[in-house]
């Protein structure tokens, strides 16, 4: 029996500016992505995918058409909503980290904790131990400018993590990293896709890349041009 | 969550230094000047009505002279016609409600005792003139009613002339010299202090009225008659009394000014008092201009902030932040950054209100009330400047906060 249906676009539209200069990010996209999946996105610049990403998180709201998140139909909530709704269920990566400056890696894992308005002592514990599931014990009072690039991404997908996500959206999670930690980055999301049953939707331009995920979905032209599962998931 | 925010408006503060305590100083002045200011004045105000009830309380004092009035300025176009001692004679005798009365003649006069010498404020006057002022004798005694009659050359003197003279010495039964006169002193004056204009009331020697006018004066002139209400009396009911009986003594017709004037020591205490709160206030108001000055230095920087930290406000809104969160972390730290100016400014205000007042001998009187005040003031300043960067912030959309470079 198939995993059930965690996301779904129903000829969904994203549209910018007016009249003849309208733009189509999106025009009239299906797509179904079900739990536990690790599906990557590419395409090239301009194609939609990041579009169509910030949709999947629930950063945006499609122009046209019905995108739902866990049966909701995150399109029609308004800001905060979609903020609780990524709160509880969305946790994201970025390409360039995005850890905020200054801040030890343990005090940037507990942030989501603390919109959720959990207290001190819990955060400190489960900040902890999402930092222990990404590889870096001792490393909890260090600020971003004390760790390498490889470890920053870590800190970012333990922050991911930290709130137990039903999906992860990773934005070129690998795009700044050198070849050795791509690999280790990449093993550690294959892993957490396998043992937590977490869905991943990760963008990226490298195929070796989308190689590790089980799916691969190409955007051209606010179209999706192909979506095929991978070799070795198949 | 709260004391989240304050912990992390804090680091954020910290983090900037010089550019939160430029922030700052604009509030810090603001405060520390209102703070100054209104202590500086309520301290003043204290002082005049404790000068003004050292005067002697219920005191009223005639001169000669016409009355200042709305006509101008006591009217020196004839000659003022001093009062004398036959004016004193006729109030004592006639006028009813009076506690004491007492003639006083003054002159500056260099009084030498050995080789040290002083110029002092010399008084003629009566055994009644210490109870008008409501002034006691730390030791020694009052002029006796023959004394004063005969005009001895006794006197009392006050502590400044004492340190001068004789230290911390007794000096009861000394000669000291007043002009070309020698005087026995037979009591010692309790301090009495400065008044709120800097004049020293202790350097002071009384003598009797007819040894000054004849000694000293060289005229049979009575400069001023204090008179001091008895309890029930109160001294605007004493005024028109006294004004009858002087004129019936110095003749002068109802139709015309009278020759002399009345002063209320207590209607120039409450107006004084009331002055000085008035000018306090306009000082206070005038200084709470630089705390709107201090509060847009406050909007500008939080401004400069929100824009600094788009991405930051990015990541928080990506991972689950409402827009609350955002508007109450740059509220704040608006508010912690202003209130923090705020206590450093009364903290200032208050040292500087306590060096004023130990120059200017008046007392340091720090109100709760206007601390109270001006830390919910600067609060407050923080609040409503902070406000819109802070809803800037709370605005922006996620995406474009996390493409901020």
């Amino acid at each position: 029996m198939p995993a059930p249906l965690l996301i779904t676009f129903d000829k969904v539209w994203k549209s910018y500016g007016q009249g003849e200069a309208r733009v189509h990010a999106l025009a009239g996209v299906d797509l179904a992505i079900r739990r536990g999946e690790f599906v990557a996105i590419m395409g090239p610049s301009g194609s939609g995918k990041s579009t169509a990403m910030n949709i999947i998180g629930c950063l945006d709201t499609p122009t046209a058409g019905t995108y739902s998140f866990m049966g909701v139909d995150a399109g029609r909530l308004d800001r905060n909503r979609r903020a609780q709704l990524r709160n509880l269920y969305v946790g994201f990566v970025f390409q360039g980290y995005n850890l905020l400056p200054r801040t030890t890696a343990a005090e940037n894992v507990e942030l989501p904790l603390i919109y959720r308005g959990a207290p001190a002592r819990e955060r400190r514990e489960l900040a902890m131990q999402a930092l222990a599931e990404v590889g870096l014990v001792g490393r909890e009072h260090h600020t971003p400018a004390e760790l390498s690039g490889g470890q920053q991404q870590r800190v970012a997908i333990a922050r991911a993590i930290v709130t137990r996500p039903t999906l992860l959206v990773a934005d070129e999670p690998t795009g700044n990293l050198d070849t050795a930690r791509t690999h280790e980055i990449m093993e550690l999301l294959t892993r957490l896709n396998a043992d937590l049953g977490l869905t991943i939707a990760m963008v990226t331009h490298e195929a070796d890349v989308a190689a590790y995920a089980g799916r691969t979905i190409r955007f051209l032209d606010g179209h999706v041009a192909s979506d095929t599962l991978n070799a070795e998931a198949a | 969550m709260i004391w989240e925010t304050v912990r992390l408006s804090l680091r954020s503060i910290r983090r900037n230094v010089l550019r939160s305590f430029l922030t700052l100083l604009g509030i810090v002045i603001g405060v520390a000047a209102v703070i100054a200011m209104l202590t500086i004045g309520s301290g003043t105000t204290q002082k005049v009505k404790a000068d003004i009830s050292k005067l002697g309380s219920n005191l009223l004092v005639v001169r000669a002279g016409r009355p200042a009035g709305p006509g101008g300025p006591g009217g020196l176009d004839q000659a003022v016609r001093p009062l004398a001692e036959k004016d004193v004679t006729a109030l004592v005798a006639h006028l009813s409600g009076a506690r004491a009365i007492s003639p006083a003649s003054q002159k500056q006069v260099r009084v030498i005792f050995g080789t040290e010498s002083l110029t002092s404020g010399v008084t003629g006057t009566d055994s009644a003139y210490l109870d008008a002022r409501d002034w006691k004798l730390v030791s020694g005694r009052p002029f006796s009613d023959s004394e004063t009659r005969s005009g001895t050359g006794v006197c009392l003197i006050g502590e400044t002339v004492r340190q001068q003279f004789f230290g911390a010495g007794d000096p009861e039964g000394e000669i000291i010299r007043v002009n070309r006169t020698s005087c026995k002193i037979i009591g010692l004056l309790e301090p009495k202090g400065y008044t709120g204009f800097g004049q020293d009331q202790d350097n002071v020697v009384l003598m009797p009225l007819h040894a000054y006018q004849r000694r000293i004066a060289g005229n049979r002139d009575v400069d001023n008659i204090y008179i001091a209400a008895d309890d029930r009396t109160p001294t605007s009911e004493l005024q028109p009394r006294v004004e009858d009986i002087l004129r019936d003594t110095r003749r002068v017709t109802p139709d015309r000014d009278p020759d002399f004037a009345i002063r209320d020591m207590t209607q120039i205490a409450d107006a004084m008092a009331s002055a000085t709160t008035t000018m306090t206030g306009m000082l206070g108001a005038v200084a709470g201009v630089s705390l709107l000055v201090g509060g847009i230095g406050i909007m500008n920087i939080m401004l400069v902030s929100v824009t600094e930290r788009t991405r930051e406000i990015g990541i928080r809104l990506a991972i689950g932040a409402h827009e609350k969160h955002i508007l109450i972390q740059f509220l704040v730290e608006a508010t912690v950054l202003s209130l923090l100016g705020g206590i450093i400014g009364i903290l200032i205000g208050l040292a500087l209100a306590g060096l004023a007042s130990a120059t200017l001998t008046i007392p340091f009187a720090p109100s709760p009330a206007v601390i109270l005040l001006a830390v919910g003031f600067s609060a407050l300043i923080g609040m409503v400047f902070g406000f819109f960067p802070a809803l800037r912030g709370a605005r922006l959309d996620p995406i474009d906060a996390l493409r901020h470079e």
